[in-house]
């Protein structure tokens, strides 16, 4: 402070001398210095005639107004859809499409010049695009773009040949650069629906039948195999079962015969008694001699 | 300075705009310079975490590739605007945006002017600018997913990237149409859909690459995967169909669960039973022959004595448990004559012997 104050003059010299240069600085870089930010271009123009694009992002200088002037163009990508357009396929199937391109400003002077600053682009694009699907999708089958068998499809082949139809156009005519082109949707025309709504719905028909036929088949052949495994688990048992039982009957026979063979004939009086017991029930009538074993005692002692 | 008198017409328009700067200097010169220090700092900008900044110096970017163009979190000095200008982009930040293109717009896509004179949606056709896509085997279904997204590329999606929203959401449809394209309808709604999801995502995210948007599909999600509505039932019906084949085969399975173990059982006790007869039999035969043998021992010791007993309790026994017993004597000379024996249950008590 006492510095400023011991040279007033001095500092009061200076500081107009810095204020008027940073206020012309300012002037003149207002009017004549561009900044180009990423993102942007600017287009200028001499006497309202395009000049040149400065495309690269940083500081660009110009002559003050009126001589040259500048305009902003905005070079981002963008993204456009076309509008769904109906087209005949190869194999003279009806198929509508729409397909979306992502663009930027290529060349900025032919841009301005074919559509402007602000210029809706886009409009003409769509007839570009619509004509280069038409005519690319009009070289292929149906089977091309849907279907199972990947060999068939040639999706990436199409839209290499959409962005070969139009890209050059699409720079040389209104400056603009196609980076992409894609296939966005694939429809049937309405009138066309209904017929794919019933060969969906026969479809359809014809699985549930198969999965009911199928199921039916599955569940009896599980069935008759339990049972015919049930039948030889049976068979197997009953087998045994003989065995067993014809295996006892010949020991059952052997013991016997083998007390049999001690006595023969004893054998034969017992089993002859035991048959006696059997065969007399109650309804039995026994005619007897009179002389015969009890009761011969009786007679033999009477006739003595 | 006054000698070199320049034209006194500039001194005199500029007099009392240096009156007025010379004023406000000696007023005021702490708060200007304070002014002027706070510009010069305020080129210097806190990043935050989930950030990255990058340096535009003249609009131009600051640094060839994109590891010196990009500054992480903390602290960033650069100059003053309007030389400098710091672009921060958040590119830890996953968005998310529904792709409804390829929904059918009765089914809540929005709504068309066209659907809303009709007030019963048209079951039997759909219009083209409903959202749908065709299958490989030329099936219709309808789609809509969740797409989330982040920055990946933050200069080149800041500066030059087409907005997120439009290309996510071609890309995406894109990317799915033709992955539709190529599938089957049973597969997309059954078992396929992890590997249609994967597809898609991973078509999805080339175009976005070849597109050079700067961005990273974190995820794609389908939210619903149908057919048309006037098939649904017609989709329904296969699946009861084949629920129900199912539970039939179950039912089966069941059946030959609980008849093979029990005709094994069967087998089983069949066999048990026969054995245990057996060895009933064959201790009764033993019993019976350890019997004879002993008789047998008997005999031998007494052969007339055990004869006699033998036959005199089996004709008593057979005597006793005999209904009717008859006696007749001995034939005399050898026959009998006019001897006549009648049997039946009527005479069995007095006369079957009428003379001799």
């Amino acid at each position: 402070m006492d510095k400023s104050l011991k040279t007033p003059e001095q500092t009061q010299r200076y500081l107009r001398a810095a204020v008027g240069l940073l206020a012309l600085g300012a002037i003149a870089f207002s009017a004549m210095g561009v900044v180009v930010r990423e993102g942007e271009a600017v287009l200028i123009t001499r006497f309202g005639r395009p000049l040149r694009a400065d495309t690269q992002a940083g500081l660009h200088w110009k002559l003050p107004w009126p001589i040259d002037q500048s305009f902003l163009l905005d070079m981002r990508r963008r993204v456009y859809e076309t509008g769904h357009t109906e087209m005949l396929t190869r194999d003279k199937k009806n198929i509508i499409a729409r397909t979306f391109v992502v663009w930027r400003v290529g060349d900025a002077l032919a841009f301005t010049q074919a559509i402007g600053t602000q210029g809706d682009a886009e409009g003409k694009l769509d007839g570009l695009l619509t004509n280069a699907a038409i005519g690319t999708l009009g070289g292929h089958d149906l089977s091309a773009l849907v279907s199972t068998n990947p060999s068939d499809l040639q999706v990436d082949q199409i839209e290499a040949e959409l962005l070969s139809s139009t890209a050059p156009v699409a720079l040389h005519n209104y400056g603009v650069t196609i980076e992409q082109i894609r296939l966005e949707r694939l429809a049937l025309p309405q009138e066309n629906v209904s017929a794919v709504f019933d060969q969906m719905r026969a479809e359809r028909r014809q699985f549930a039948a198969k999965f009911e036929a199928e199921g039916e088949l599955e569940a009896s052949r599980i069935r008759s195999e339990a049972q015919l495994e049930a039948a030889r688990t049976q068979a197997k048992g009953a087998e045994e079962t003989a065995r067993v039982r014809g295996e006892a009957a010949a020991q059952v026979a052997k013991t016997y015969a083998d007390a049999q063979k001690v006595d023969p004939a004893l054998y034969k009086f017992t089993r002859s008694l035991e048959s006696l017991d059997k065969l007399v029930r109650s309804g039995t009538s026994l005619i007897l001699r009179t002389d015969s074993e009890p009761f011969s005692l009786l007679e033999s002692k009477d006739q003595k | 300075m006054r000698k070199l008198g320049p034209p006194s017409e500039i001194r005199r328009l500029a007099a009392p705009v240096a009156r007025l700067i010379d004023g406000a200097w000696q007023r005021m010169h702490w708060w200007i310079a304070t002014m002027a220090v706070l510009y010069l700092l305020s080129g210097i900008t806190i990043v935050k975490p989930d950030e990255v900044a990058v340096i535009l110096r003249w609009g131009r970017l600051v640094g060839s590739i994109p590891a010196l163009q990009q500054h992480g979190p903390g602290l960033l000095f650069a100059f003053p605007r309007p030389v400098d200008e710091v672009v921060r982009v958040q590119v830890k930040r996953v968005s998310e945006v529904q792709v409804m293109t390829l929904m059918s717009t009765a089914a809540g896509g929005g709504d068309e002017e066209d659907d809303e004179d009709e007030a019963v949606p048209d079951l039997t056709s759909l219009s083209p600018l409903q959202g749908y896509a065709i299958t490989g085997d030329h099936n219709i279904v309808h789609v809509s997913m969740m797409a989330r997204y982040r920055v990946r590329e933050p200069a080149e999606w800041a500066f030059y990237g087409a907005k997120s929203e439009d290309i996510l959401r071609v890309e995406v449809t894109a990317a799915m149409v033709r992955s539709l394209g190529e599938m089957g309808v049973d597969r997309v709604l059954a078992d396929g859909r992890k590997d249609l999801i994967a597809r898609a995502t991973r078509r999805a995210q080339a175009g976005l690459d070849a597109s050079r948007s700067g961005l990273e599909l974190t995820s794609l999600e389908l939210i619903s995967l149908t057919p048309p509505q006037a098939l649904v039932a017609d989709f329904d019906a296969v699946q009861s169909a084949f629920i129900e084949a199912e539970t039939k085969k179950k039912f089966a399975q069941a059946f030959a669960e609980s008849a093979i173990p029990e005709a094994q059982g069967g087998a089983d006790a069949a066999i048990q039973e026969a054995r245990a007869q057996a060895s009933a039999d064959l201790a009764r035969a033993n019993g019976d022959a350890a019997a004879f043998l002993a008789l047998d021992r008997e005999y031998r010791a007494n052969p007339v004595v055990v004869r006699e007993r033998l036959y005199r309790d089996a004709v008593e026994q057979a005597i006793s448990s005999a209904g009717h017993v008859r006696w007749v004597p001995p034939p005399v000379g050898g026959s009998y004559h006019g001897f006549r024996i009648t049997i039946g249950p009527a005479t069995a008590a007095g006369g079957s012997s009428e003379d001799r």
